[in-house]
């Protein structure tokens, strides 16, 4: 091969990765929007369902849809808002969990204290009880329907090659594997793309995901994969410098509790402003 | 004098980061013959990918690892007397930062060997990329192999003058067969009680017959292991080639293979220190005891009145110390420590660390920690 189509070939390797990557985040930007917006649409249709639940299949002159809708539109994006902010729509959130759904449960309710006090607001009226009742168990039950359905849509999306988010995995033990089974078996929008060991793993690879080498070929493994998380399962003593590659590249690092030695359930605390694992 | 309550920075040593020499001279080729050596090449080892040493070793081969000032690899290159011409094996990888290394050294011919391995993987192994050479450059001399990633305490001379016509092991006692499991073990005849062997073998050489050779026992039968220098005459030379070519990754075992085949092997037993620099606690541990209770720094460093340096330290170029405690570290350069504690840590180089206590660690070029 000549140099100059040796030059290309990178060129083109290059060009290539450049794309996954935009590829990935497009992805994810391009889901996420549609997620949003299609929420609001789901909103709006739950209590527009409502009021001809409660009104019946006619367009009330005492109870104005058009405005009634128009109160509907401006509380949405709020009601989006408090779902951001309970972390609802975060990546690695799971969507058919319980804790999941009691967040969807209470944004309902605050999307129905919103509306009721936006409503009053704007037209200084109440309405219905029982339409309230109805808007907000539609709104909750659709909400959560849609949200397993394009959790289960977004995770294939996002899993397919090139993986929207590919993990790399540090070390080659039980946990690892325990690990990447865990991910696979539950079709996470993380997809395991390698494993690293910094003892030299003899195994080729690890349920069913290549072991590339020992730690020195991180950067490397870093430049031509491009994960974006940073999994660490073992090897402790070279947790900094994880850290550090992670940060330096751009990774979401992360780490099992049981690289520290923490089997049982722990969780974050923060005593005074200062961040804590606790256990127990 | 420091003020009361100022530590004494009155004992720090300054060196001169190495200037690099102006071009990288090619002995290829050139067959040189000493008077007293003979026909002798020298063949340093440093073609491995370090990954114990990981991160240090993630940018530069194991020997160009800084201690005391210069790379481990001129501690090697120094103890070859001048006469003999001196190749240096590394990978694709390590290539440059080898051709960079070769132009600091003025006094003498450096030829660097490339092996055309990118990754592990690839590698030839140590003694197929000897074999390699020998081929390729038509060597037809006596060989002196070197581990590039081994400081031997011992004269190069005292070993080169034990040697007779057979091959022989720079041989030494670590007195833990625990540790001579890691190793090459050698059983040599009549123990030597002296530095240097009493019993020369019948070939006129000074070293002590080897009896046995156990290439990283499971269970020692000596504690005398086999060090990163080797001689072999000429006529070894087929033996080796032949061996390597089932087994490129055993320099010691062309050793078991030699006895096996019945030729007398010898070795050469030293007092002197010996490490090999394959793990952060043998760098550190052989940085302890080059340095010795003093801090070393380089002219272009600064080290603010507030810090304490205790220990051992070696503080490379364009690093900059305020208000920290060091206890055994090795800074590379270009550093930022700030309000640190920092104990028998090895800091690679741009790292910026503030407010940090830190013991036992390696850190890889770039690292920030701040804390918040």
């Amino acid at each position: 091969m000549g140099c100059d189509e040796a030059t290309l070939c990178l060129a083109c390797e290059e060009i290539e990765e450049i794309e996954a990557c935009y590829d990935s985040d497009v992805r994810r930007t391009l889901l996420l929007t549609a997620w949003l917006l299609t929420d609001i649409v789901l909103f709006v249709g739950a209590y527009v369902c409502a009021y001809f639940l409660r009104v019946g299949f006619i367009l009330s002159s005492d109870f104005p849809l058009d405005r009634y809708v128009q109160a509907v539109l401006v509380i949405s994006p709020i009601w989006v808002a408090v779902m951001i902010g309970m972390n609802i729509f975060r990546l690695t959130r799971v969507q058919a969990s319980k804790r999941n759904i009691l967040h969807i449960l209470f944004s309902c309710v605050m999307g129905l204290s919103l509306f009721t006090l936006g409503y009053y607001f704007l037209f200084g009226q109440f309405f219905s009880r029982l339409l309230l009742l109805y808007a907000g168990a539609l709104s909750f039950v659709l909400t959560t329907i849609w949200h397993l359905a394009f959790d289960q849509w977004q995770r294939r999306i996002l899993r397919r090659d090139p993986p929207a988010y590919p993990v790399l995995i540090v070390g080659a033990n039980r946990e690892a594997e325990r690990f990447i089974k865990l991910l696979n078996d539950k079709q996470s929008p993380l997809k395991p793309i390698g494993v690293l060991d910094s003892l030299g793993s003899q195994q080729k690879e690890i349920a069913g995901v290549p072991v590339l080498g020992k730690l020195n070929v991180l950067e490397s493994v870093i430049k031509t994969k491009r994960p974006t998380h940073l999994v660490q399962c073992s090897n402790l003593e070279h947790t900094i410098n994880l850290v550090s590659a992670a940060r330096q590249n751009n990774m979401t690092y992360m780490m099992l509790p049981s690289v520290l030695g923490i089997a049982q359930k722990q969780s974050m605390d923060v005593i005074e402003g200062q961040a804590m694992i606790t256990v127990g | 004098m420091p003020e009361k309550g100022e530590p004494d920075l009155s004992s720090i040593q300054t060196f001169l980061s190495p200037a690099y020499g102006e071009r990288w001279r090619i002995s290829a080729g050139v067959r040189t013959v000493s008077l007293y050596y003979g026909c002798m090449q020298a063949f340093i080892l440093a073609g491995g990918f370090a990954t114990r040493l990981w991160p240090l070793s993630e940018r530069r081969a194991k020997p160009l690892l800084p201690l005391a000032g210069k790379p481990l690899l001129t501690y090697v290159l120094e103890s070859v007397p001048k006469e003999i011409p001196v190749t240096v094996s590394t990978n694709a990888v390590f290539a440059d930062d080898m051709k960079t290394w070769a132009k600091t050294i003025k006094d003498r011919n450096v030829t660097i060997s490339i092996e055309d391995a990118g990754h592990e993987g690839e590698k030839l192994g140590a003694l197929g990329a000897v074999s390699k050479w020998l081929t390729e450059e038509k060597i037809d001399d006596d060989l002196l192999l070197l581990a590039g990633d081994n400081y031997v305490g011992c004269s190069m001379e005292k070993f080169l003058e034990a040697r007779g016509t057979n091959p022989l092991i720079a041989a030494h006692d670590i007195g833990d067969r625990e540790l001579a499991k890691q190793f090459g073990t050698v059983i040599v005849e009549n123990l030597p009680s002296h530095p240097h062997p009493l019993t020369p073998s019948p070939e006129g050489g000074r070293g002590t017959k080897v009896i046995s050779f156990e290439e990283k026992p499971l269970h020692p039968k000596s504690t005398f292991v086999s060090t990163g220098w080797w001689w072999l005459p000429k006529d070894s030379l087929p033996v080796l080639k032949e061996h390597a070519k089932k087994h490129p990754d055993n320099v010691g075992g062309v050793f078991e293979e030699f006895l096996r085949r019945g030729m007398t092997v010898d070795a050469f037993i030293f007092k002197e220190t010996w490490h090999d620099i394959g793990s952060f606690e043998s760098y550190l541990h052989l940085h302890r005891e080059i340095v010795d209770g003093k801090t070393l720094a380089d002219s272009t460093s600064i080290i603010t009145p507030n810090c304490a340096l205790e220990g051992s330290n070696t503080i490379g170029p364009s690093v900059r110390i305020e208000k920290s405690t060091l206890r055994d570290c090795i800074l590379f350069g270009n550093s930022v420590i700030t309000d640190c504690v920092l104990e028998r840590c090895i800091i690679d180089e741009h790292c910026t660390l503030t407010g940090v206590d830190l013991c036992d660690q390696m850190l890889r070029a770039g690292t920030i920690l701040k804390r918040p």
